[in-house]
């Protein structure tokens, strides 16, 4: 489904992420660990048109979509949802989600998923984004990536900011997607929570994929053991 | 004294609304457009020849609103271009440069070609008396005019999905694009209005005194002067301070003197600045 080969990317000439391959095939749960900084932002920011690769390919259903802006890449059934949220503050939970439909009406089926899925949405309809809680904010950013009705979803550390136990339910929820059929590529630092959630990961480090496997294969992995599950 | 908060009404919309426009092409691109007044008055002067032409008024204000659209499409088009590829503060001042640039060629093409020249619409008919204060028919029309207009812009950014998803990219252009809104179409809709704004107050105001060719400069910087204090990339904001500044022109003016009224104004923006960096209503950073 999605595809990237041998990808480079970074700002005003230093590249940050260097030669990184990775897959993910349809209806899949991916996973991209690594540490603070090891390029996990760059690299996305370059998947879904916010950065202009330098170098290597990015192909989503066999069409290269190198380099196209992140306003089309949306378009073609791509939802990002950044670690900062990009909500709009000052506008309604309504309008979020409503935005998140554009330039079509919001679906009704849609949004009764996002609702269900996320009650809170709900019953904080008028309330201006800005003024919700972290946890709530980050709801409303999954909610409004998927008003644009996407087939993947891609994930920038969903559960910064957030308290251990809205961060479960952040991947409760991500669960329940899945369970619906979406693709999901999710780029995490609490790795527990993503790797019972995901059946594939890649690590990257400095920038580079340095492993890959299953989701169990990883686990048993003594170097992410170490390094990311924090058992020695 | 109420003639006075009357007048400032009349004159603080108008200019509320020709603020709008500034303070949208700047909340939207990072773009001050120092050729908006020059907007306005090409728009009065192509209404002129209009009517000069033998058109009608209505049809002659028309082809003016037309005129200020496709001025703001064709900076668009052609100055802004190099603006667009630079971000934050070397854009700001790029766009500044520029535009001021446009605006000295157009004020000097006019004064060659039409010195003197001027725009009026006399609207007849007898004073209305609002609150015992009599006021000439011009005057309302033009501020009805206004109101409506501005209705019809609260109404756009409040009520359609097009409104929105130009207000998503003042609110955060990052995440409007990743709801598939692509800011720089947004921008070139807006320069267009703005540009139609313009010259809808050139309309109305040649009701309320005459527009003269050189205008240009003055309209803009009062009408900088209302952004800074209404705050930038809004526009309740713009309507908010439109009106103050208004009402203290004119008083101003009647007490002081014209020659002062303008420094009054600059002070008023100044203390604005410091006490609120934001505006009235500007969306804090």
């Amino acid at each position: 489904m999605l595809e990237v080969t041998g990808l480079a990317a970074g700002y005003e000439g230093n590249d940050v992420v260097e030669d990184v391959s990775f897959h993910v095939d349809p209806g899949e749960a991916v996973m991209i660990i690594g540490s603070n900084g090891a390029g996990k932002t760059t690299l996305f920011r370059s998947v879904v048109g916010l950065l202009a690769p330098s170098s290597g390919e990015v192909r989503y259903e066999g069409a290269g979509i190198t380099g196209v802006p992140a306003q089309r890449i949306v378009r073609l059934g791509i939802s990002f949802v950044p670690a900062e949220r990009r909500l709009f503050p000052r506008m309604t939970v309504q309008e979020n989600l409503a935005l998140g439909a554009y330039p079509g009406r919001p679906d009704p089926g849609t949004t009764e998923l996002v609702m269900d899925l996320f009650p809170r949405l709900a019953e904080r309809r008028r309330q201006r984004a800005g003024t919700m809680s972290g946890g709530e904010q980050q709801m409303l950013a999954v909610g409004r990536a998927l008003m644009a009705d996407p087939r993947l979803i891609v994930l920038d550390e969903p559960t910064t900011g957030l308290a251990p136990k809205l961060a479960a339910e952040a991947y409760e929820a991500l669960s329940a997607l899945r369970d619906r059929g979406l693709t999901v590529l999710v780029a995490e630092q609490q790795v527990p929570l993503a790797m019972a959630f995901s059946d594939r990961g890649y690590v990257l480090e400095n920038g580079r994929i340095r492993t890959q496997g299953t989701s169990a294969e990883l686990a048993d992995d003594p170097d992410v053991r170490r390094a990311y599950l924090g058992i020695t | 004294m109420i003639a006075n908060v009357l007048d400032g009404i009349v004159f603080g919309i108008q200019l509320g609304l020709w603020a709008a426009g500034l303070t949208l092409v700047y909340g939207l691109g990072g773009v001050l457009n120092l050729a908006h007044g020059q907007i306005a008055v090409i728009s009065a002067v192509a209404l002129a020849f209009g009517m000069d032409a033998g058109l009608p008024v209505l049809p002659a204000a028309g082809l003016a609103l037309l005129v200020g659209g496709v001025v703001g499409l064709f900076l668009d088009l052609t100055i802004l271009r190099p603006v667009y590829r630079l971000q934050g503060e070397a854009r700001v001042l790029l766009s500044l440069l520029l535009t001021l640039g446009v605006a000295f060629i157009v004020d000097g093409f006019l004064n060659w070609r039409y010195p003197g020249r001027s725009l009026s619409l006399f609207i007849g008919g007898g004073a209305i008396e609002i609150l015992g204060v009599p006021m000439r028919r011009g005057s309302l029309l033009a501020s009805a005019i206004t109101l409506v207009a501005f209705a019809a812009l609260f109404s756009f950014f409040r009520f359609t999905a097009l409104g929105r998803a130009v207000r998503s990219v003042i609110e955060d252009e990052e995440g409007a694009r990743l709801v598939g809104i692509d800011p720089a179409r947004m921008l070139r809709l807006i320069l267009v209005l703005s540009g139609v704004l313009a010259a809808l107050v050139a309309v109305t105001r040649s009701m309320v005194v005459s527009v003269d060719v050189q205008a240009g400069f003055g309209i803009t910087v009062l009408a900088l002067i209302v952004t800074v204090v209404g705050g930038l990339g809004s526009v309740s904001g713009a309507l908010l301070a439109g009106i103050i500044l208004g009402i203290v022109n004119v008083i101003a003016a009647d007490v002081i003197g014209t020659f002062m009224s303008l420094v009054i104004l600059l002070l008023a923006a100044a203390v604005t600045i410091l006490m609120r960096p934001s505006g009235l209503l500007g969306v804090e950073e």
